[in-house]
């Protein structure tokens, strides 16, 4: 029988051959899905801060990526611009506050909110604690600040009702930026707006510390401080249940590992490696939503009544059209 | 002595003839007057056409440009709460100015009267005008409180400079001939600044006022943003963070008739002072 022509190749050569195409081809299995991964643009209310937790620590533990998704998180300039700029199509989803929501869905945007951040008021009445206001009584006849969130009136009227007193009885002051600067300079008696788990640790930590009146303790409905709302037309985004997925992990990484949790955010932020933000991160663990994509309507709908009957908001469309539930 | 009526009567208008009446001074102005605010009228449809025609083209979202419809219906369902912070806003806006074209005249003044005092005084003024006000609003209201005094500051700072520069060039361009006249006759440096160079100046402060008028809401409403209970630059903050664009475009209306007004106002002063320049 006449031999075959001998190939070219030896078997060596077809051995070293057969290797180099396994390697090409494991080398493209192994390349991260970054190529197909989804671009995802979030908002926040402001700087980042450890309220973020969640967001920062999906995005630097690569559980994001693991979704497919490649979030962007990006502090806003005006924090009453992210959701108008989600409303109008320039962003994805945007952090907001709930008590805002009403607002906005009041000026007719067309938002809803998916998913919950931080899932208890953080808001406070903040005084000092070796002040002359040991109940909220004593602030009749006192000056007020508050930062402009657009709500904080209705808190505090409600909160000073409950005390017995009206909004006449006070005399309120817009001090922006300088919360605590402002009551520890005793420039104002009382301050709303700071939250509890930063403004009075910064007071603290100055060595003027606060004493805090809780909004949910005096008179006003729980409501979640934090929410994740994106376009109502976008709500059956494929990439929104994929990123609640990931804000989920890491709620529950955190919980499990706050030590683990907190390297991590600042190893993404390091300017925020100080006293202050290690403190305001143990103070707010406790406080992110577990199950961020759950919704309770009944909150909800007490809340928006509280709004309506506070005289804030004229009239509401029904709580389907603007807090949901992803499936 | 001659007889005065024949001048008298050379004097006297004459008789228009039949079917034609010739303006009276009076009529003169009126018909000016009128004219002006048919201008204004005019440029003002034209503002709120143009408006209007970019809401109908390009159709933002109401909470991003709402129409002059809103807009309007928003100033009048606020008139009452607009009317009131728009004269806190008109004092702070006031008051600013007085301090203000106060300090910058003296300034100029003192650099003029002075070389040494304006070698000294020139960087500082250059570095104050330098920062940004929003870096020295917060200060001024940890300095001053809640109060009208830290607006009033804010704004007189921001018109300071204008006024000063110049003031302070035009002082410094006084016609050599003149100058040289008043060193012949003996006059002191001062006589010299009183009669000479300030009146020669005057149009260059006039021009510095101008500048100012249009700058100074500026400084009222960025002291407002930093710490007030009241003002238009109060309201818009709050209008933004409450999603009212509605409210905070009519506020924005108020300012920007405030700040006609007042340019209207300065140039009114600006011919009363230097009736010899033209426009």
């Amino acid at each position: 029988m006449p031999r075959l022509p001998a190939l070219a190749v030896s078997r060596r050569a077809l051995l070293r051959g057969a290797a180099a195409t396994a390697a090409v081809a494991a080398s493209l299995a192994a390349v991260p899905p970054a190529f197909a991964a989804d671009k995802l643009t979030v908002l926040l209310d402001w700087f980042v801060n450890p309220d973020h937790a969640p967001l920062v620590v999906a995005a630097q533990q690569g559980f994001f990526a693991d979704e497919g998704l490649d979030v962007e998180l990006v502090p806003p300039s005006d924090p009453a611009a992210p959701p108008r700029l989600v409303a109008a199509g320039q962003a994805d989803v945007a952090v907001t506050y709930q008590p805002s929501l009403y607002e906005q869905v009041a000026a007719e945007m067309p938002l809803a909110r998916f998913g919950t951040l931080v899932e208890t008021p953080l808001n406070t009445v903040i005084v000092l604690a070796d002040g002359p206001v040991k109940t909220l009584a004593d602030l009749k006849g006192r000056t007020i600040g508050f930062s402009v969130a657009g709500f904080e009136d209705v808190l505090l009227s409600a909160m000073l009702r409950s005390a017995g007193l009206t909004p006449a009885d006070v005399k309120v002051i817009n001090v922006n930026f300088a919360l605590s600067s402002s009551v520890m300079t005793g420039a104002v008696d009382a301050v709303v707006g700071g939250y509890r788990n930063f403004e009075l640790t910064q007071m603290a930590l100055e060595g003027k510390p606060g004493r805090a009146f809780f909004p949910e303790e005096h008179g006003v409905p729980a409501y979640d401080e934090l929410i994740l709302v994106a376009r109502r037309d976008r709500l059956d985004d494929p990439r929104l249940p994929r990123f609640l997925a990931a804000v989920e992990r890491a709620a529950l990484w955190i919980t499990n590992n706050p030590e683990a949790g907190w390297k991590s955010f600042v190893a993404a932020n390091p300017s925020l490696d100080d006293e202050l933000n290690a403190r305001a991160w143990k103070d707010t663990l406790p406080r992110f939503a577990k199950r961020p994509a759950a919704l309770d309507r009944g909150r909800y709908e007490r809340f928006a009544t509280f709004l309506t009957e506070a005289g804030l908001i004229k009239s509401l469309p029904p709580i389907t059209d603007y807090a949901v539930e992803l499936r | 002595m001659s007889d005065p009526r024949p001048l008298q009567a050379s004097l006297k208008p004459r008789a228009s003839p039949p079917g034609r009446r010739a303006p009276s001074p009076a009529g003169a102005v009126r018909a000016l007057a009128a004219g002006r605010v048919a201008r204004a009228v005019l440029v003002a449809a034209l503002v709120v056409g143009g408006w209007q025609a970019v809401v109908l083209v390009a159709a933002p979202p109401p909470y991003i440009l709402p129409g002059p419809g809103r807009v309007a219906a928003a100033l009048v369902g606020n008139a009452r709460f607009l009317a009131e912070n728009a004269l806190v806003t008109t004092l702070e806006i006031g008051l600013g100015l007085v301090l203000g074209v106060g300090l910058g005249v003296a300034t100029a003044v003192a650099m003029a009267i002075a070389p040494a005092a304006r070698r000294l005084l020139l960087p500082g003024i250059v570095v104050v005008q330098s920062l940004p006000v929003f870096a020295l609003a917060p200060l001024l209201v940890l300095w001053l409180g809640f109060g009208l005094a830290s607006k009033v500051v804010m704004a007189s700072l921001v018109i300071f400079f204008p006024v000063a520069s110049a003031l302070n060039d035009g002082l410094g361009r006084t016609d050599p001939a003149l100058l040289d006249l008043a060193r012949l006759a003996g006059a002191s440096r001062g006589t010299t600044l009183a009669i000479i160079r300030f009146p020669a100046a005057l149009p260059d402060l006039v021009s510095g006022l101008r500048v100012a008028a249009a700058i100074a809401p500026i400084g009222a409403v960025i002291g407002e943003w930093v710490g007030a209970a009241a003002g238009l630059g109060f309201v818009m903050l709050h209008a933004n963070a409450r999603m009212q664009t509605d409210l905070m475009f009519a506020a924005l209306a108020v300012l920007a008739v405030i700040a006609v007004a007042l340019r209207a106002a300065i140039d009114r002063l600006g011919r009363r002072l230097v009736p010899w320049v033209e426009g």
